[in-house]
């Protein structure tokens, strides 16, 4: 189960586990669904610290070994705190927020034969960029993008609405001319349903996936406080992996 | 070699719109994303030309550094075309992350760069472009002599693996330079024994006044030419770097340095803009005030 691959990840050396627990199941389904070829297709993740999440999936889908998940964010590993280029399966280094549309966006408009899936959070949807990048990819009918959005109403600081209340993004999105779904980011077949769906559409496709901040973890889940943790005690990481080992049960 | 004649100007723009739309007719891979400037930079027949190559993202420089990228990663060869007072302006953290740290070879072109950009005033003299781009990790750094030195640059840059910046003036300038372009390369535009005069740009163009001095075209800003550099200066044990741009971040510095690295005792000076912004006016009242006049030393 990835959620203990992620949670010993982040025992280890810590990491920002909050976000990678809510996205998780958004990434594993856009590799394991058998949707897309990525000797083709593309998956950009924008928000670079959602790192662990994509690690723990290409480990799985076996793009490296799954020993070197244990080096993550150490010196010398490829393994980078935010994504960088140089590990197998690794398309798009980033760290910066808001920048992977747009270059999600070029790569689709440079070879309409392929899909391009590009994950962005909530939060990232603050940053002026994403609207220039949206305005873009209706302009050029870029129907090969889906923007797949982890709404789990969280930023470092305290809630989305809070910090920076952006309204629906279902209408924002709809207004800047792309097809819209809203989902639960956490039920795997209607992920999947709803990216086969995508690609089929004759315009680019904005997925509102709603999520939960820490799912799986009570005491991370809706939490802020552990958008990234420095450290986990003994406690809470045993604590932590009893309840994910009997969901997995 | 003879000296520039100041009723031939030409226009850096042009001359860089006529290069773009030969090498797009042979290679299919190139495009331009433009930002809402194709008249300024000369780009409209390739616009009607090419109009599948020619991506047109209005105003959002941001987004467009995002998009150039990203063409790159698919293979293709993109020029990102607009004012450097724009671009590299307001879009340096996506040239940090989406086009360097991505490695996507991008070539972008800033226009309008220095004082010459004269009666526009302060926030289109970009000053600072230089600064911004040599600091970068993979980026190239190249600012033409003149429209004859564009036409030879720019088929050499583009096939490049690496990012580049190339740095364009606004007004029509003197033309010189025959000699062709290399990566890394600086040309000797004149020898002499009593100064070395370095710069890039037109403003190098007040040094031909000077029978004595060596001068040298530091059109590749980095790759710099350390060689034909430290050979002047150990010949002539004096010199002078003349840039329309900040002193901080500029040329000056990277040639300070290296002649400390390499214990060359030496006269230096440096011409450049002293932490400040411009003004409207024209070239020679700007370089006066300035203080970018060689005549004053």
């Amino acid at each position: 189960m990835l959620r203990l691959d992620l949670l010993d990840l982040i025992y280890r050396n810590g990491g920002h586990i909050g976000g990678s627990l809510s996205s998780l199941d958004l990434i594993e389904t856009v590799y394991t669904s058998g949707l897309f070829d990525f000797d083709q297709d593309h998956f950009i993740l924008s928000a670079g610290h959602l790192a662990p999440a994509l690690y723990v999936v290409l480990a799985a889908i076996g793009r490296f070994p799954r020993e070197w998940l244990n080096n993550y964010s150490q010196f010398g590993s490829p393994l980078q705190g935010h994504t960088a280029l140089g590990l197998p399966g690794v398309e798009y280094a980033a760290g910066s927020l808001g920048q992977g549309l747009s270059f999600a966006a070029g790569l689709a408009l440079g070879n309409r034969k392929m899909k391009v899936i590009c994950l962005t959070t909530d939060g990232e949807q603050q940053e002026g960029q994403i609207w220039e990048a949206a305005a873009f990819a209706n302009k050029y009918r870029l129907n090969n993008l889906i923007n797949l959005i982890d709404v789990n109403s969280l930023q470092i600081d305290g809630s989305t609405d809070e910090i920076m209340p952006l309204g629906s993004l279902i209408d924002k999105y709809s207004q800047f001319g792309w097809a819209v779904e809203e989902i639960d980011g956490h039920d795997l077949k209607a992920i999947k349903t709803t990216l086969k769906k995508a690609k089929q559409s004759n315009q680019p496709v904005g997925i509102v996936a709603h999520t939960i901040l820490g799912k799986g973890i009570s005491f991370m889940e809706n939490n802020f406080k552990y958008h990234d943790v420095k450290s986990l005690s003994q406690d809470l990481y045993e604590k932590a992996r009893k309840e994910l080992e009997s969901i997995d049960a | 070699m003879k000296k520039p004649e100041k009723n031939l100007n030409q226009s850096m723009r042009k001359a860089f719109g006529e290069t773009i739309l030969k090498l797009a007719t042979i290679n299919k891979n190139l495009y331009v994303v433009s930002m809402d400037l194709k008249s300024s930079l000369s780009l409209e027949e390739f616009a009607d030309v090419f109009p599948d190559r020619f991506i047109e993202c209005g105003l959002a420089e941001a987004n467009a550094a995002g998009v150039a990228a990203g063409l790159a990663k698919a293979g293709k060869i993109v020029f990102l075309c607009s004012f450097a007072c724009f671009s590299p302006a307001i879009n340096w953290a996506q040239i940090r992350q989406s086009i360097c740290e991505n490695n996507c070879p991008v070539k972008i072109i800033g226009s309008h760069a220095g004082l010459l950009s004269g009666n526009l005033g302060a926030s289109h003299q970009m000053l600072e472009d230089v600064a911004l781009m040599r600091v970068l990790p993979h980026m190239e750094v190249f600012a033409p002599l003149d429209a004859n030195e564009v036409r030879s640059l720019i088929p050499v840059v583009y096939q490049s693996p690496s990012p580049a910046y190339i740095r364009l003036v606004r007004p029509e300038t003197p033309v010189y330079s025959s000699q062709p372009f290399t990566i890394g390369k600086s040309n000797v535009l004149q020898m002499g024994n009593q100064i070395t005069i370095v710069g890039y740009g037109p403003i190098l163009f007040q040094a031909f006044n000077f029978k004595e001095a060596e001068i040298i075209n530091c059109s590749s800003l980095k790759p710099l030419d350390e060689e034909t550099i430290l050979k002047s200066v150990r010949k002539t044990k004096k010199i002078i770097v003349l840039e329309d741009h900040q002193q901080n971040g500029g040329l000056g510095e990277a040639i300070a340095i290296l002649i400390l690295k390499a214990g060359i005792k030496c006269n230096f000076r440096h011409l450049a803009v002293h932490d400040r912004f411009g003004q409207s006016g024209n070239p020679e009242e700007l370089y006066n005030f300035y203080g970018l006049h060689l005549d004053r030393l």
